[in-house]
């Protein structure tokens, strides 16, 4: 229920295409989007945060990845990581 | 002269002496040198000799006395529907505790994103800059071109790879027993020889337009002068005809000026075939068991039945010929469906129209009557029509282009054009919309009477509303000799490449600069903006 409420605020927001939540495995949990699309945001940005956290943590030891943001001609797409989960939202910025 | 100095001038040493006291004649022995090669070699040689041994040989043959055939062919996929959001053990608590720690934070870069002005106007390239425009490949097939025949239509195949043409002639008159030609290039294969076709199929009427399968590569529809259909396998070798139509009382009584595959709603593997002619008629064909097409629903155009729209009240609706010469489907309804006509309107329908056409003879399946609705007309019979694949739900826009040089920017919400253009005086005979950018269409312009002005024909015009409202972006000559292009088509998979077809019988490919094959950042954007500005 406010699980639902907070991913509605967040879609919500002007120019949000899309919110996707995938869980540790990178198995999509709650999504706005068709499932191919799905499917294919989880695996590709699963891996790519896996890659971008690793690349932090190898440049210093101390630091961890916070926020991942692509910005691509068209939209921007924005990761939230955490230990368990992960939260991609894609904008158009582009009113 | 003995002892005279070399030098080729008379040089005077002092007082000349007299020649007898100075010189006398004399023979001097020569001088003999023994050889001594030959003697030293012979002294220091020897005979020797070798033989290879004898090589074995034996000779054997091998036959295969029998033999089968094994083939395989991957199925079209079933989609494959996962509901993967009741397999995974959510616990829901700890999702909230995520979603409550990263909300802020994601709300924060929502707001500052869409405030930010960071990124205006900074463009990335990723590929080289293509900036010109080139002709690739210039494909002919000479025999055809020595009984002049024409391109009457161009097509690419589902992969993109394979471009076909058929040969016919569009100025056949009343009844043509011309035989004509469908040619095929693929022109990803080595060795690809531009006079040379890898596949020539000779046909007995002259074929009119012609459509690939949208998902199997190797077969081709064709839509003949003498109102049949015919599709051919390219991939058969001994005969490539595996379903025509026949002259039965359902066939067209006129030549069929467009063919188009229709994908089924009910089996989705298969295609039904739509054919359009000048008789009126729209016709949808299936494929029977005995290689025939039989009819499966039709619709006919007829002119009592065109619905009148109370602005365009002052054209004369009776005397509008109503033969049918192209069709477009709309890409975001696929029951609705746009076609020109010879009295020069462009007509919205749809397949699913109930009422039936005024009674007509001999038709195995009852017609009905699909316009809705019409739009104003062109001075002259429309000759293409194209509907734009970049849909939304307020923006159905189509393109209509004809005889009077003119192209009509139509939204499907209202009967008069959004944008009129004047792009040639001559004939334009289609006009296509770019697959890639929403901004972009292609028009190939003709023969046409040009009273005073010796006037180039035979261009394909590249229009860009990102460039200019008014007048085309980029204007490509054809043929050398003023021949008009009458087809051209672009690639959807390959997208920098363009077909055209001209009356040469030549096809040109012609590979399109980069500023017509890569979307902006805004175009779709700019192309809505531009049709709303219009209709305010």
């Amino acid at each position: 229920a406010e699980v639902e409420e907070t991913l509605k605020r967040i879609q919500a927001h002007k120019g949000v295409v899309g919110t996707i939540v995938i869980n540790a495995e990178g198995i999509p949990i709650r999504t706005t989007l068709d499932n191919s699309t799905t499917v294919q945001y989880a695996g590709l940005l699963h891996q790519l945060t896996m890659k971008a956290k690793s690349t932090v943590r190898d440049i210093d030891p101390q630091n961890d990845l916070t926020f991942l943001r692509i910005r691509s001609k068209k939209h921007e797409i924005m990761v939230a990581p955490d230990k368990e989960y992960l939260l991609i939202v894609i904008q158009n910025p582009c009113e | 002269f003995h002892g005279n100095p070399r030098s080729g001038q008379w040089e005077l040493v002092g007082p000349r002496p007299p020649l007898a006291a100075m010189f006398a004649d004399g023979t001097a022995p020569g001088a003999a040198v023994e050889s001594l090669w030959r003697s030293a070699r012979s002294a220091r040689c020897e005979a020797k000799s070798c033989q290879t041994g004898t090589i074995s040989t034996a000779e054997a043959a091998v036959q295969s006395q029998t033999s089968r055939d094994a083939s395989v062919q991957t199925d079209q996929s079933k989609d494959a529907v996962q509901d993967f959001q009741q397999e995974v053990q959510v616990d829901y608590s700890s999702l909230l505790s995520f979603l409550q720690r990263v909300e802020d934070a994601v709300i924060r870069e929502l707001n500052k994103n869409w405030r930010s002005r960071a990124f205006d106007g900074f463009e990335v390239n990723w590929t080289d800059q293509n900036e010109t425009v080139l002709c690739l490949h210039t494909l002919s097939y000479p025999e055809a071109q020595d009984q002049n025949l024409q391109v009457t239509s161009v097509s690419w195949n589902a992969t993109g790879s394979v471009v076909a043409c058929s040969y016919g002639r569009l100025d056949a008159g009343n009844w043509s027993t011309a035989k004509s030609y469908v040619c095929t290039w693929n022109l990803d294969r080595r060795g690809l020889n531009p006079q040379r076709p890898d596949l020539v199929v000779d046909v007995p009427s002259s074929v009119m337009s012609l459509a690939f399968h949208p998902s199997q590569p190797s077969l081709i529809a064709g839509g003949l002068f003498s109102g049949e259909l015919v599709v051919w396998d390219t991939s058969r070798t001994e005969d490539p005809v595996i379903w025509r139509t026949g002259m039965t009382d359902d066939t067209h009584t006129d030549p069929v000026y467009q063919v188009n595959w229709l994908p089924d709603a009910k089996h989705r593997n298969l295609c039904r075939l739509l054919s359009v002619s000048t008789d009126g008629k729209i016709l949808v064909w299936r494929e029977e068991r005995d290689g025939r097409l039989a009819l499966a629903e039709g619709f006919a155009m007829v002119a009592q039945q065109i619905p009148r729209s109370a602005q365009l009240r002052k054209f004369a609706w009776g005397e509008a010929a109503v033969g049918v010469t192209s069709l477009s489907f709309s890409h975001f309804d696929p029951r609705v469906f746009v076609v020109g006509v010879e009295g020069g309107y462009s007509l919205k329908c749809s397949t699913a129209a109930e009422t039936l056409a005024l009674p007509r003879t001999g038709s195995s399946v009852p017609l009905r009557a699909p316009a809705d609705f019409a739009f104003s007309p062109h001075g002259g019979p429309v000759y293409s029509v194209s509907c734009s694949p970049f849909h939304r739900q307020v923006l159905n826009l189509f393109l209509s282009c004809g005889t009077d040089g003119q192209v009509h920017l139509h939204s499907m919400l209202q009967p008069h054009p959004l944008l009129s253009l004047q792009l040639s005086k001559k004939y334009l005979f289609c006009v296509r919309w770019s697959p890639v950018r929403p901004l972009v269409f292609a028009a190939a312009s003709g023969e046409g009477n040009c009273n005073n002005c010796f006037c180039f024909s035979g261009e394909v015009h590249l229009f860009d509303f990102g460039k200019s409202s008014q007048k085309p972006a980029l204007s490509i000559q054809q043929a050398a000799d003023e021949s008009p292009v009458y087809c051209l088509e672009f690639n959807a998979r390959q997208t920098r490449l363009l077909a055209a077809g001209d009356a040469t019988g030549t096809v040109r490919v012609w590979q399109l600069s980069s500023d017509f094959t890569e979307q902006g950042p805004r175009e779709m954007n700019h192309l809505e903006q531009l049709a709303s500005e219009i209709t305010d």
